[in-house]
């Protein structure tokens, strides 16, 4: 169970997801950046919203492709069920929450940022 | 400190058995042994800061031994095999009474190395941050590296013919000993990569710090042993047969080198010198990435396909990202920051890595074309053998005496009497070898090592002036 004031990332072995807002929904993506492994889960929007820039080296990366590394996932009410790779079916990982929101700068609307989880990231274990 | 003081003091450092000569020629599995000379530095004096002129001096080349051993006993190495063998070694090393008698000389010999800087280098008049960035730009443009339509560190050229230094190597008749003596002397930096720029990571100095430490995370391969740069230093040293170990080739490094490499250590070690750190970083980071991209031509050119230059590619395409970032973030960032107040000291650091680079440079190709030459500078000897200006000193070697490298402060004839003597100019595993009534020359400032390769061999060192060119 992630809880989500604390958490927005997932550590599977050594790869980290992290949990992600587009404009229609929400998703777990790959927090690896494709040109040396950055943590995207830091990274800010560019003005016009269609993609992040890599902390480290300024990567511009597009919120399609990053969208393409998404776990499969199912929502159902407040919770949402991930299928972590390399973990086996019955291990899920569950997300409870009615708003799920990731990789927001800290000056963001409140309203739409109560979980206030930007910032940490940290491990989870499927349950 | 009166000059006797100092004398003692840096005698007394240098007295330990971790910084004699032994017999070896290439210093294997003991990252402690770090011979500074001869034992002869008694006379030496240190006292009076070096000129320009006196660059390529012997004093300079063991004041740049002791600095890289004092700059270094601050930081962590243990043999890839185990200290358990040299463990009397590692903890003299580290030992509180050396480190007290380094923390004597080493500001010293700091002032003795580096006071040269202030008067060798030019002063441009930049105070605003505009004229900063105008200053940076153009500099980088003088250089062969100017920035692309965006104002950013252009994309490489891996097809740009090699030039200047690396030309150089190529064209040496003995072009892969050439060729290692410059792997050699970015093996102190390559080797312990990033050292210097760890230790300006503590402390609070706001994004700078964090744009830093986003650097170095690339040095250091994000943790990942086999992706650091030292391991791939490493690996693209054993493709071409060359050891790994951190110092292996200590009596090889030319005293530019040493100058080069300490100079980071030296702003590092005085807080006050930071600014002059992240420009001379930002300077060199802008460079690299062209300048490695010709590393690794030179050595394809040298080696042919044997050479894993994987650690020059790498940097080809890092140091794009890191100039960027270090002009934006470093450079600027702190002379936004920060105010017209530091950018005299942010231009000094530009400055003054100019003058190292441009020093380090003429250094080493008067070694390689020196070194490459022997079999000349012994005719040479030859001819000038009756014109020698003092009797000499006599010398007498056996084969498992202490070896080092050293310069001499003027032009010098080594003449051997009886038996048989290698001279390595170069580490190389075909020294040059004289006999009974050859003559050498070695041309002031060039570095060599002589061991002896009869049971015995006598020669003498004689001083020679001589008119015409140089080396
Ligand atoms: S790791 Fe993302 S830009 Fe380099």
């Amino acid at each position: 169970m992630i809880d989500l004031r604390r958490h927005n990332t997932v550590l599977v072995g050594h790869e980290r997801y992290f949990l992600f807002q587009t404009e229609t929904r929400w998703r777990m993506v790959h927090d690896r950046c494709p040109h040396r492994g950055g943590p995207l889960s830091l990274a800010r929007r560019t003005p016009d919203g269609r993609r992040l820039s890599c902390p480290w080296h300024g990567t511009k990366i597009g919120v399609a492709a990053l969208c393409r590394t998404a776990l499969p996932m199912v929502r159902s009410g407040d919770e949402a069920t991930v299928v972590l790779p390399g973990t086996s079916q019955d291990a899920p990982v569950s997300v409870i929450r009615r708003r799920i929101l990731a990789n927001l700068p800290p000056d963001a609307d409140a309203e739409t940022d109560p979980t206030d989880c930007n910032s940490s990231t940290g491990s989870a274990q499927p349950h | 400190m009166p000059s006797t003081e100092l004398t003692d003091a840096v005698s007394a450092y240098c007295a330990h058995r971790i910084f004699q000569a032994g017999p070896e020629i290439y210093l294997r599995g003991n990252p402690y042994q770090r011979p500074v000379g001869f034992g002869d530095l008694d006379n030496v004096d240190f006292t009076v800061p070096l000129t320009e002129d006196q660059f390529l001096d012997h004093r300079q080349l063991v004041a740049g031994r002791m600095l890289t051993n004092a700059y270094e006993s601050g930081m962590v190495f243990l043999p890839p095999e185990g200290v358990g063998p040299v463990l009397p070694d590692f903890e003299l090393f580290y030992d509180d009474e050396v480190r007290r008698q380094r923390d004597v000389v080493r500001p010293r010999l700091e002032r003795f190395v580096f006071s040269f800087l202030e008067t060798s280098t030019p002063k441009p008049a930049v105070r605003t941050l505009d004229e900063l960035e105008a200053y940076f730009l153009a500099e980088v443009n003088a250089v062969g590296s100017p920035a692309d339509q965006t104002g950013n560190n252009p994309a490489v050229n891996t097809t740009a013919p090699v030039r200047g230094t690396m030309r150089a190597i190529t064209e040496c008749r003995h072009a892969e000993e050439a060729a290692a003596l410059h792997l050699i002397q970015l093996a102190p930096d390559a080797l312990i990569e990033a050292s210097a720029m760890a230790r300006n990571l503590p402390g609070s100095y706001g994004v700078a710090q964090s744009e830093l430490f986003k650097i170095f995370l690339d040095e250091f391969g994000y943790g990942v042993y086999e992706a650091k740069h030292s391991t791939i230093f490493k690996k693209m040293l054993a493709s071409v047969g060359m050891h790994t170990d951190v110092h292996a080739y200590w009596h090889f490094y030319l005293s530019g080198s040493l100058v080069g490499n300490n100079y980071f250590n030296y702003l590092a070690e005085d807080r006050r010198g930071v600014f002059r750190y992240m420009s001379a970083v930002t300077y060199l980071e802008w460079l690299f990435a062209q300048g490695f991209a010709d590393t690794g031509t030179m050595l394809r050119v040298v080696f042919g396909d044997r050479v894993d230059t994987k650690y020059c590619d790498e940097h080809a395409h890092i140091d794009i990202h890191h100039g960027r970032m270090a002009y934006e973030n470093l450079l600027l960032g702190l002379a936004r920051t920060h105010g017209e107040v530091v950018i005299p000291e942010l231009v000094r650091g530009v400055e003054e890595t100019k003058v190292l680079m441009r020093l380090g440079d003429e250094d080493f190709l008067a070694q390689i074309r020196w070194a490459d030459s022997l079999d000349e500078h012994t005719r040479l000897g030859a001819v000038l053998a009756t014109s020698a200006v003092d009797e000499g000193t006599a010398v007498s070697r056996a084969p498992d005496d202490p070896f080092t490298t050293r310069v001499y402060d003027t032009d010098r004839l080594i003449a051997v009497a009886d038996g048989e003597v290698d001279v390595y100019a170069w580490a190389t595993e075909r020294p040059h070898r004289l006999g009974p009534g050859d003559v050498l020359l070695v041309p002031r400032g060039r570095l060599h090592g002589l061991k002896a390769a009869s049971g015995q061999v006598n020669y003498t060192v004689r001083e020679v002036s001589r008119n015409g060119p140089a080396d």
